[in-house]
């Protein structure tokens, strides 16, 4: 026996199915009939379930149609499903992105982020995903598919709705990640905090996106923090505040963070997630306000 | 396409061969290349993508491949370590290697190899912090990395000399 190369048993009867379809509309047929785990670059998926048994479905989405790639158009930036981070990383967008573009070349390694995909981060609704916070300074909305009721289209605050927990049914997918195009002008800039530079979990992470008016001040903000709290979250106290500001000016108070509730844990206590949120909170705001 | 059984049927060509395989569905492409095609120079260390010991390339773009299903690879063009350089003749990146003592155990090395083969073909900056964001998914225990960086640099900077000459 050679337990640990051998990763996975197949003594038993089981019955494995494995689905690679180039439509969604292939897809959501099949999702409707049987439990299939979904999968795109699998690099949550793999961890998650290498330890026991792997599911015995499989639906692969990275071959559908029209589910990976950047589109513009009709006021929407759209950002399939199936995107990887290095096709975010490289695309050309407006300067609004750049804090999402910083986040995707913090999503673990080259390596993941040639296979790990949005929708995937999103799915998977980890409180440390890097994507929402920037994704949630952006207005994100999350457009879902399915056979028997279509399409519906739903804000990233209410798709991700607790840790490893989305609205989304069993019989539904993804498809899009949809981003209303940003005030002319908008910058944004985003924060990482981890026990080492690279290829690691967020102990706090922040986002920012700002427009600063003529006079330079701020005219339109939106930050959002996460890994301190079940799911990342905006602080409209501190967005409200900031309007009317100039730069020199921005203040981040612990009233501010109000919305999060940071736990204790291995990565670091509550008291010190806070106190990183209000640091990053400004070193966010005022590099997404510097021109 | 479908597959409701215990085997499914990929085609993947590995290092320029193509093999036609059957395979469990749950089967990693890391296994399959060490234990179905005996190519065991792609190394296992964490299992967990957390290393990067088993970066190999799928159709051109490196990825780990203890997290990736070979079922996913059906069609695929799959590059490991076994398909650069040889013995007799090394890849320039890994004569650097060991002209910059770019490795100790050597445990890590393969990985390395084919993570900065592909970084040196992605859209980086030509300093040193560029090369170790490139390479920041590539763990070395022994501690290497400046050598690592060294030997990276060295092949990048003569690639460069190459296209400028
Ligand atoms: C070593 C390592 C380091 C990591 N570091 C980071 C990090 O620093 N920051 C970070 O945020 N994440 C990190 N991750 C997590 C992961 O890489 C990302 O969350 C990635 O974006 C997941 O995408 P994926 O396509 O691989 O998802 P998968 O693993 O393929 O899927 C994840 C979940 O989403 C579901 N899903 C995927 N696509 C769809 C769809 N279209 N419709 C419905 N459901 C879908 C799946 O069923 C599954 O539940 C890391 C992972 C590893 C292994
Ligand atoms: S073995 Fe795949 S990343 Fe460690
Ligand atoms: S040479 Fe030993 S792990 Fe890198």
């Amino acid at each position: 026996m050679l337990p640990y190369y051998h990763s996975y048993t197949n003594d038993m009867e089981v019955d494995l199915a494995f689905e690679r379809p180039d439509n969604l509309e292939l897809a959501l047929d099949a999702l409707k009939t049987r439990a299939f785990r979904v999968i795109a670059g699998g690099t949550d998926v793999f961890p998650a379930v290498q330890q026991g048994q792997l599911p015995s479905a499989f639906l692969d989405v990275t071959r559908i149609a029209g589910l990976g790639g950047i589109t513009r158009g009709d006021g929407t930036t759209r950002i399939g499903a199936a995107t990887t981070w290095t096709d975010i990383v490289r695309a050309e967008l407006p300067a609004a992105f750049d804090g999402l573009k910083e986040a995707a070349r913090e999503v673990g390694s080259v390596q993941i982020q040639n296979a790990g995909t949005i929708a995937g981060n999103l799915c998977n609704a980890s409180p440390a995903a890097d994507g929402v916070p920037p994704l949630l300074a952006l207005d994100a909305r999350v457009e879902i598919a399915s056979a028997a009721r279509g399409t519906r289209v739903l804000a990233l605050s209410q798709f991700i709705q607790g840790v490893r927990k989305t609205t989304l049914a069993e019989d539904e997918l993804v498809t899009a990640v949809l981003i209303p195009d940003q005030a002319l002008g908008t910058r944004s800039a985003f924060e990482k905090l981890g026990s080492r530079r690279y290829l690691v979990i967020s102990i706090c992470m922040t986002a920012a996106n700002i427009l600063l008016d003529a006079q330079g001040r701020i005219a339109q903000a939106r930050v959002a923090v996460g890994s301190c709290s079940a799911v990342a979250q905006r602080l409209p106290a501190l967005e409200a505040d900031l309007l009317g500001k100039r730069l020199q000016d921005v203040t981040v108070s612990t009233a501010h963070l109000s919305p999060l509730s940071p736990i204790d844990d291995v990565r670091g206590s509550g008291t010190y997630r806070l106190d990183a949120a209000q640091e990053q909170c400004k070193r966010a705001i005022l590099r997404a306000g510097a021109v | 396409m479908a597959a409701s059984a215990h085997q499914l049927r990929i085609d993947l060509t590995v290092n320029g061969t193509v093999h036609g395989i059957d395979i469990d569905p749950r089967t990693t492409l890391l296994d399959l290349l060490r234990e179905t095609l005996d190519l065991t120079g792609t190394k296992k260390g964490c299992n967990h993508g957390q290393c990067g010991a088993c970066t190999v390339h799928v159709n051109g773009k490196r990825v780990l491949a203890c997290l990736t299903l070979a079922a996913l690879c059906d069609g695929a063009d799959v590059r490991t370590i076994e398909g650069v350089g040889t013995p007799e003749k090394l890849h320039p990146l890994q004569d650097a290697f060991i002209a910059h003592d770019g490795f100790q155990c050597g445990y890590c090395t393969s990985g390395q190899i084919m993570s900065a083969l592909a970084a040196l073909e992605e859209p980086w900056g030509p300093d040193d912090a560029a090369i170790k964001e490139a390479m920041s998914g590539n763990i070395c225990r022994c501690g290497a990395y400046p050598n690592i960086v060294a030997a990276v640099q060295e092949v990048r900077k003569s690639a460069e000399g190459g296209r400028n000459a």
